[in-house]
């Protein structure tokens, strides 16, 4: 039955992604034997958690999940506890908190805020592999402030070839940007390039909401000097990947979604374009007559 | 799940299909329910309700246009048990229609309201010029209530289906224009899908109101009714225009206040010098330990 999974996976690239949560745990109530397949191939948001330990924030999501816990790069603690929770061999804990680190320090770079985690485990091959996940939401100050959020998950597996390490990403980001309008807000900032007079009666209220997620893939060759250029390799193939996820979001998110509106109503009068077409055409008739 | 959980369940991934997407989704519920018998008698009302509320255009029998099924287009009948019918008061034909195959059926000639005929007309008139000067490939119905007379609903609808290139998008407006109380008060929806590798929404609802100068209401029927879509059209353009204003500000604020192109310094990572710093603050710090032992 893969095409069940099929299915349920094109179903989910169609719906809302504002309500993938929600239908999510649909999809799971209709067929729960399909539970896992799902959980692992759908992206979600991720959620926000707090380390107990540490008090510091981390991100939960189908990677760092054992049961009902779920793991905390800080303290490596389950929360609720486990006593018998996976964890990364010591070897793997030391990378891993190293490259909690070196993420930490790339989240602040680039988005000035917002949580990081990364999360390491043992592939029965003798490789490993790894989830790096950042999120940042803008919470309006009010109702007419634009709010979003951005959800990057960066999935990796790697091979040691002798002094090379492949490497495969696959990343996700899920972007979303709510902006509401109102006569309120038009008022309050003057001339909004509105011609007052003819605005002047009209109330309005509305809200515009983008939002979504894309996934990219990448296979590359890495040298290997020690353990920790698996951090640096990654830190590398992840930058560049959400660079250019980055410009593809701007270019569907601002450009295309736009196009579309202009493809269905035109501001400028179409009968005129038509009619200007036509006389072209007389006059091109004229001329080679 | 029982069997009304389970409909329950696939009504609600049809209600929530994109524009065009309709069939695409029911294929997969069918797939995903697997009990065919189940689901054609369970998701009919959803379907129906689907249809409706996104203003599905349809072919009217014996006409060469297309009118909306929607709410103000269906016949209140007062005989229970008859089977339903809508309207297209453009043709003056009232119709069956199934809403799996999205076709018309048995139509019959409607005999208007000869009160709010004339004004309905105008407004149909109006409304259509508007159409072919600012939709692409539009459809819209203008229909008179039968409850309220001088009430009248303009419905206008655009779709365009890409599914080879991956998007879609729907256009949907609704005015209702209330000579009893001077008022126009309505809304623009448009839902855009674009699903090439990913699922992206475009999502927006803009309701507006507004009260009818005198002037307006007091000309003609078909001069009051040419400045009524006048004012509706320039408010759509407006609109339409002031996207550009809030995708600007998303973009500038939002997008850029979440992440960064570049950081600050203008320059990718070092990542060597990333690993390096920690390293050096770990040998530091466990320096300063040493230190004070």
């Amino acid at each position: 039955m893969a095409d069940l999974v099929d299915s349920m996976l094109d179903l989910m690239r169609r719906l809302p992604p504002t309500r993938t949560e929600e239908n999510v745990a649909a999809l799971i109530g209709i067929c729960p034997d399909y539970a896992d397949d799902l959980l692992g191939s759908v992206d979600q948001p991720l959620q926000l958690r707090t380390d107990r330990a540490t008090g510091r924030e981390y991100l939960a999501c189908d990677y760092n999940r054992d049961g009902e816990s779920y793991r905390s790069p800080w303290s490596n603690e389950y929360d609720p506890p486990l006593d018998d929770g996976t964890v990364p061999t010591p070897k793997l804990r030391k990378l891993e908190i190293t490259a909690n680190e070196a993420f930490d320090t790339y989240r602040e770079m680039y988005y000035e805020g917002g949580v990081s985690s990364v999360y390491l485990w043992d592939l029965d091959d003798g490789g490993f592999a790894g989830v790096v996940l950042l999120k940042k939401i803008m919470t309006p100050m009010s109702p007419y402030e634009p709010s979003g959020s951005w959800d990057s998950i960066h999935v990796f597996e790697t091979a040691e070839r002798g002094r090379q390490a492949h490497y495969k990403l696959t990343s996700t980001i899920m972007l979303q940007l709510v902006t509401r309008r109102g006569s309120e807000r038009d008022g309050a900032e003057g001339d909004r390039k509105h011609d007052k007079k003819d605005s002047e009666g009209w109330k309005r209220e509305g809200e515009v909401s983008l939002s979504g997620s894309m996934t990219r893939q990448t296979e590359q060759d890495w040298p290997l000097q020690d353990s920790s250029s698996h951090i640096t390799n990654t830190g590398k193939m992840i930058e560049e990947m959400e660079i250019k996820m980055r410009n593809l979001l701007q270019e569907v998110y601002f450009g295309k979604t736009r196009d579309i509106v202009y493809d269905l109503r035109s501001v400028d009068d179409l009968e005129k374009a038509r009619r200007q077409r036509e006389l072209q055409k007389e006059l091109v008739g004229f001329i080679k007559r | 799940m029982d069997a009304t959980e389970r409909i329950q369940a696939a009504s609600n991934f049809l209600l929530q299909s994109p524009p065009g997407e309709i069939n695409d989704v029911l294929n997969d519920v069918r797939n995903i329910i697997s009990d065919d018998d189940l689901l054609q008698e369970g998701v009919l009302p959803a379907l129906r309700e689907y249809n409706l509320a996104q203003f599905m255009t349809v072919d009217v029998p014996g006409t060469e246009h297309q009118s909306i099924v929607s709410e103000a287009a269906r016949i209140s009948s007062s005989e229970s048990g008859s089977e339903e019918r809508f309207l297209d008061p453009r043709s003056k034909t009232s119709f069956v229609f199934d809403h799996l195959s999205l076709e018309a059926s048995d139509p019959q000639t409607v005999e208007p309201s000869s009160e709010s005929e004339p004004f309905r007309l105008a407004l149909e008139t109006s409304t259509l010029t508007y159409l072919s000067a600012h939709f692409h490939d539009g459809v819209a119905s203008v229909f008179s209530t039968q409850e309220t007379p001088n009430r009248f609903v303009i419905q206008v609808v655009a779709n365009k289906y890409n599914p080879t290139n991956y998007w879609a998008g729907r256009w949907r407006s609704e005015y209702f224009v209330d000579l009893n109380e001077n008022k126009v008060s309505g809304k623009i929806l448009v839902n855009i899908h674009y699903y090439e590798q990913g699922n992206v929404q475009l999502a927006t609802t803009h309701e507006i109101s507004l009260a009818l100068p005198p002037a307006v209401v007091t000309s003609s029927p078909s001069s009051s009714a040419s400045k009524i879509i006048a004012l509706i059209g320039d408010e759509e353009g407006k609109y339409q225009i002031s996207l550009n204003d809030t995708y600007q500000e998303m973009g500038e604020k939002t997008f850029k206040g979440l992440r960064r192109a570049l950081p600050m310094t203008r320059q990718k990572i070092d990542w060597d010098k990333v690993l390096g710093y920690k390293l050096g603050a770990e040998l530091s710090s466990s320096k300063g330990v040493f230190g004070n032992s």
